[in-house]
């Protein structure tokens, strides 16, 4: 394992050092460079020079490269002059309470999807296991920003039972402070995975009970119950477990249309704001976190399966 | 006393979507305590949903409609789920046919017992442990008490087999129900778990259903047999009088298919024609009575019912084959055979294939950052023989030692480590480009699943067509009659080419797979296990066909199977492998009736045959132990130790292959069954000519 560990940490540096590559390349692919993208068309030929020269631009690019990653390892994500703050400080910032609406979320759509997703399984082709398929499609195909929206319409419009903004504030702390104004976005975003994490193991519950090893535990003697919890639910776990691992970025990232339209304060508004004012260096600060979170993820899905599966060993 | 298991008149339809399947369709069996009785019949015949019903397992969509299951005189067909539980692995215990499969990946064997253990037992964690290391001790798994906390995946075949086993026997069943128990299984492993079972069922004085395909198997272990057909029981009677006197046309043409009794004579094998009937609708009057060669009108009309002539022999036909029995007298006489073909061709043409010193090795590799190379699984280890045009070498063993290995070399699905291949004189290693291309054409190779090795959205006629197009040869039209041509060949009708693979039966599927190695006219065939996916009337059919084919177009067949009885058949020579190595060579009858090297010896009595005499008579005989690993393979001579002979000499020197007749009879021991020939008398050729 630890071997396997220390390989994959490689491959990571690897692909860090592509996706860096790439993100640099892409400041230059701004209409004008970087310093246009940051004074606007209107700035004169000189301004543009000075500021190319204080910001590095006019070296060779693999300076720049170095110098950039040279921060990039002292934490210095880049300064935001749009926002007057670095990227580091409104990452410190954003990403606290970002985690907090996707770790929410996540448990939330586990919650209802893997039990619910059992009993489809379980239940298939009948109108229960209809019934929630028809949910699950509709998690599926309604945008995001709709269902929020249709949330706020129904229970802070018309019903008045939750606030149609999320909390607002600079700290957890804050925000954990307004639990009612947590409840609308936590439920938006945990509906769509909750149609992701339903049909997986419903496929895959239904997919372990025909496996021969459930027949042996029937003729056991095991009672049904026994053989869903004792025998199928680990089995059928392994395979949530890898889409649960990829769905790690979005820890770091967001989800950027909930927070957009609840307004919630987290890393996926900040996100939108920065797109909308070509604010780049917030984007590319961004962007390395996200790749980051990504093999992350990866490896902790790796992990997760080879202690769910004892078939697979790492060496 | 009421027999132990008491089944009557018991149906079971399983409810597909439009339509229901007659699985089981009145059977009426019964079992005492201690005996075995064995259910045959070919795939789909409802051995397997008998046994399901007795356990009340069925799968999704299935139900007993009617008749009764009485387990020591309760009515157990009719108990309810939580009533049902408390028979299935205490009363009953049951093992499946692959133990790979059987047994929950992600839980230790320890655990899996003990949980049968904790369902029917008051005990605690602790003490259900201690009865799974108890019976794991009993199905004699070495080091049951470390290996209860490892997982099923780092056994091997046979000792998950016997996992399964302990676990059914957990709590002492007063009845064992072995479906298919060794099918997944090496001939030599097989013989192994038969005797477990054997062994078990008297210590425990349980009783045991035995649901296999494979005559043989049930030859040498069951006291009754029941013979199964389309739903229905076609014949009953006790193992001896079944084999000597067979009076269902089914059974006995389940005899004649087997290639058994026919090496010896090379006769033509009899094939039942056609299929099973579909039991979604089965056929009024006997339902064997499409395929069967005697069926007269009154077959086609009434149904037969099951009765005798003696107590104890029931069979269901009008027009019954055999002796007529007078109380229990039986007087054997064999059935009517097929006419009889020539030997296999005569051969003694030039050396069409010559593998010289093959050698493949398959790197292992570890380490964190480079994978550094730390040993090799040494699948083929110097291995040497020549086959001649019109010929067939058989290569014999169990799984792991090499022999589809040699296969994948010859037509170039692997690259050798070290050796040559040489074809009609010419290195086939060595050639690239343009000439390695043409060379293909002439060996072709012959998949063991017909269905996997068929694309299943391609139609018969593009998977007939893609050799030649592959090879660019001829236009649209000539490959259009070359097609239609080779279908006719192998008995499938010319509009077949418009099926997809799932449309054919395993049976025409194999013969499409041949069909497709047959289209760009090679010269070699290599088979892998072309019949071991195969019912016996099938599997008759497919040896037939190649037989007939090789006379016909003059083919040169490399066969490649674990079936003794199969390779003997069709073969004029026969290789065995071990472990990678070549260790007997020889024409077929010698290697069969006077095998030098003691592992033939074994894997000869390992195979079960069709006879029960012939079986009883086979004490203690077979192969001990497992294959071992072929990453550190022992020294000196690699089946030493599973050797009954072995001593010092063979763990230090590496036996050659020494002669044991002029026609070319080598086997590799130090101490051989026979005695060696001087080395002088033949020549180096490791393929013989056949015997005058």
């Amino acid at each position: 394992m630890t071997g396997y560990l220390i390989r994959r940490f490689g491959q990571a540096l690897i692909v860090l050092f592509f996706v860096t590559v790439i993100t640099l390349l892409l400041i230059h692919l701004f209409p004008g460079g970087p310093v246009r993208a940051m004074l606007g068309p209107r700035a004169t030929v000189a301004q543009v020079r000075i500021f190319n020269h204080l910001y590095g631009y006019d070296r060779p690019l693999y300076i720049q490269y170095l110098k950039w990653i040279d921060q990039l390892l002292h934490g210095n994500l880049g300064f935001s002059p749009k926002l007057n703050m670095s990227v580091a400080a409104l990452i410190a910032q954003d990403l606290p309470k970002t985690i907090v609406l996707v770790l929410l979320g996540t448990i939330v759509s586990l919650l209802f999807g893997i039990p619910l997703g059992m009993y489809q399984a379980v239940k298939r082709y009948t109108v229960g296991d209809y019934v929630l398929t028809g949910v699950s499609f509709l998690g599926y195909a309604t945008p995001t920003f709709f269902i929020a929206l249709l949330l706020v319409e129904w229970f802070a419009v018309d019903i008045h039972i939750f606030p149609p903004f999320a909390p607002q504030g600079s700290s957890v702390g804050q925000i954990l402070a307004q639990p009612q104004g947590l409840v609308l976005p936590v439920i938006a975003y945990s509906f769509v995975l909750y149609a992701l994490w339903s049909r997986y193991m419903r496929s895959s519950v239904m997919d372990n009970l025909v496996q021969d090893y459930v027949r042996t535990a029937r003729a056991k003697g095991a009672s049904e119950r026994r053989v869903l919890w004792g025998h199928v639910f680990r089995n059928s776990l392994i395979s949530i477990v890898t889409l649960l691992g990829l769905s790690l970025p979005s820890l770091v990232a967001g989800a950027i249309f909930i927070e957009v339209v609840f307004n919630y304060p987290g890393m996926g508004l900040a996100f939108f704001n920065a797109a909308e004012d070509v604010d780049f260096q917030v984007l590319l600060g961004f962007t390395v976190l996200a790749t980051v979170a990504t093999i992350l993820g990866n490896l902790l899905a790796d992990i997760g399966y080879a202690m769910l599966d004892p078939r697979v060993r790492y060496n | 006393m009421a027999p132990l298991l008491e089944i009557s008149d018991l149906r079971t339809d399983i409810n597909l979507r439009r339509s229901v399947v007659h699985a089981v369709d009145g059977v009426t069996l019964h079992l005492e305590a201690g005996e075995t009785l064995g259910i045959v019949g070919e795939s789909g015949c409802g051995k397997t949903m008998t046994a399901l019903s007795v356990m009340n397992l069925l799968p999704a969509g299935g139900h007993i409609v009617g008749g009764q299951v009485r387990l020591a005189g309760q009515v157990i067909s009719e108990l309810d789920d939580e009533a049902m539980r408390r028979v299935r692995g205490n009363d009953i215990g049951m093992i499946f046919q692959d133990p790979l499969t059987s047994l929950n990946p992600t839980m230790t064997v320890g655990k899996q017992i003990a949980e049968a253990v904790q369902l029917h037992r008051e005990v605690s964690k602790e003490q259900a442990m201690d009865r799974a290391a108890e019976v794991l001790d009993l199905v004699g798994l070495p080091r049951s008490r470390e290996r209860i906390s490892e997982y099923p995946h780092q056994f091997s075949g046979g000792m998950r087999q016997r996992v399964m086993i302990a676990m059914a026997l957990a709590c002492e069943p007063k009845l064992l129900i072995a479906d298919e128990p060794t099918t997944a299984l090496d001939v030599t492993i097989q013989k192994q778990i038969l005797e477990l079972i054997d062994d078990l069922r008297r210590r425990l004085g349980m009783a045991v259903i035995l649901v296999t395909h494979d005559l043989g198997v049930i030859a040498g272990r069951a006291d009754r047999v029941a013979v199964m057909y389309a739903g229905k029981i076609a014949e009953t009677t006790d193992t001896s009088t079944l084999y000597a006197n067979p009076r269902h046309p089914y059974t006995e043409a389940l005899f004649h298919a087997l290639p058994d009794k026919a090496a010896e004579t090379r006769e033509r094998l009899y094939s039942i024609p056609g299929l099973p009937p579909d039991l979604t609708h089965p056929p009024s009057g006997c339902r064997f009575a499409a395929r069967c060669r005697y069926a007269a009108d009154r077959c086609r009309e009434e149904e037969p019912t099951l009765r005798g002539e003696t107590a104890g022999h029931e069979f269901a036909c009008f027009f019954p084959v055999g002796e007529r029995e007078r109380g229990g007298l039986v007087v054997s006489e064999p059935g009517p055979v097929e006419q009889a073909l020539p030997p296999a061709p005569a051969a003694g043409g030039a050396v069409l294939l010559a593998a010289e010193h093959l050698v493949k090795d398959f790197p292992v590799t570890r380490g964190a950052v480079l994978q550094r190379r730390v040993g090799a699984v040494s699948a083929v280890a110097n291995v040497s023989f020549e086959i001649r045009t019109g010929e067939t070498l058989g290569l014999v063993g169990e799984s792991g030692c090499g022999k589809t290995t040699i296969g994948r070399l010859i037509v170039g699905l692997e690259k050798p480590t070290g050796g040559a291949v040489r074809f009609d004189g010419k290195d086939l290693v060595g050639s690239r480009g343009r000439e390695y291309r043409r060379q293909r054409r002439s060996i072709q190779y012959m998949f063991q699943d017909s269905y996997a090795s068929l694309d299943p959205r391609m139609r018969a006629g593009a998977v007939l067509r893609e050799p030649l197009e592959v090879q660019h040869i001829g236009s649209r039209r000539d490959q259009d009659k070359r097609i239609a041509e080779m279908l006719g060949h192998v008995g499938l009708p010319s509009t077949a080419v418009d099926r997809f693979p799932h449309e054919f039966s395993g049976g025409q599927r194999q013969r499409l797979g041949f069909a497709r190695a047959l289209m760009l006219s090679p010269e070699l065939i290599v088979a892998d296990e072309p019949v071991s996916a195969l019912d016996v009337s099938i599997q008759a059919q497919v040896l037939n066909l190649m037989r007939d084919l090789q006379t016909e177009l003059g083919l040169t067949y490399l066969f490649i199977s674990h079936d003794l009885a199969v390779v003997r058949y069709l073969s004029n020579a026969i290789g065995v492998m071990y472990l990678g190595k070549l260790v007997e060579a020889g024409p077929a009858d010698e290697v069969y009736l006077t095998p030098a090297h003691p592992y033939t010896r074994g894997l000869i009595d390992s195979a079960p045959v069709a006879d029960p005499a012939a079986e009883h008579a086979k004490v203690e005989a077979g192969v001990r132990g497992e294959l071992p690993s072929a990453i550190h393979p022992p020294s000196g001579c690699r089946f030493r130790t599973r050797c009954p002979l072995a001593q010092e000499i063979c763990a230090e020197v590496e036996p050659v292959l020494r002669p044991f007749s002029v026609n070319g009879h080598q086997a590799a021991c130090h101490f051989p069954l026979q005695p060696p020939v001087a080395a002088d008398a033949t020549a180096t050729a490791s393929a013989p000519t056949p015997l005058p």
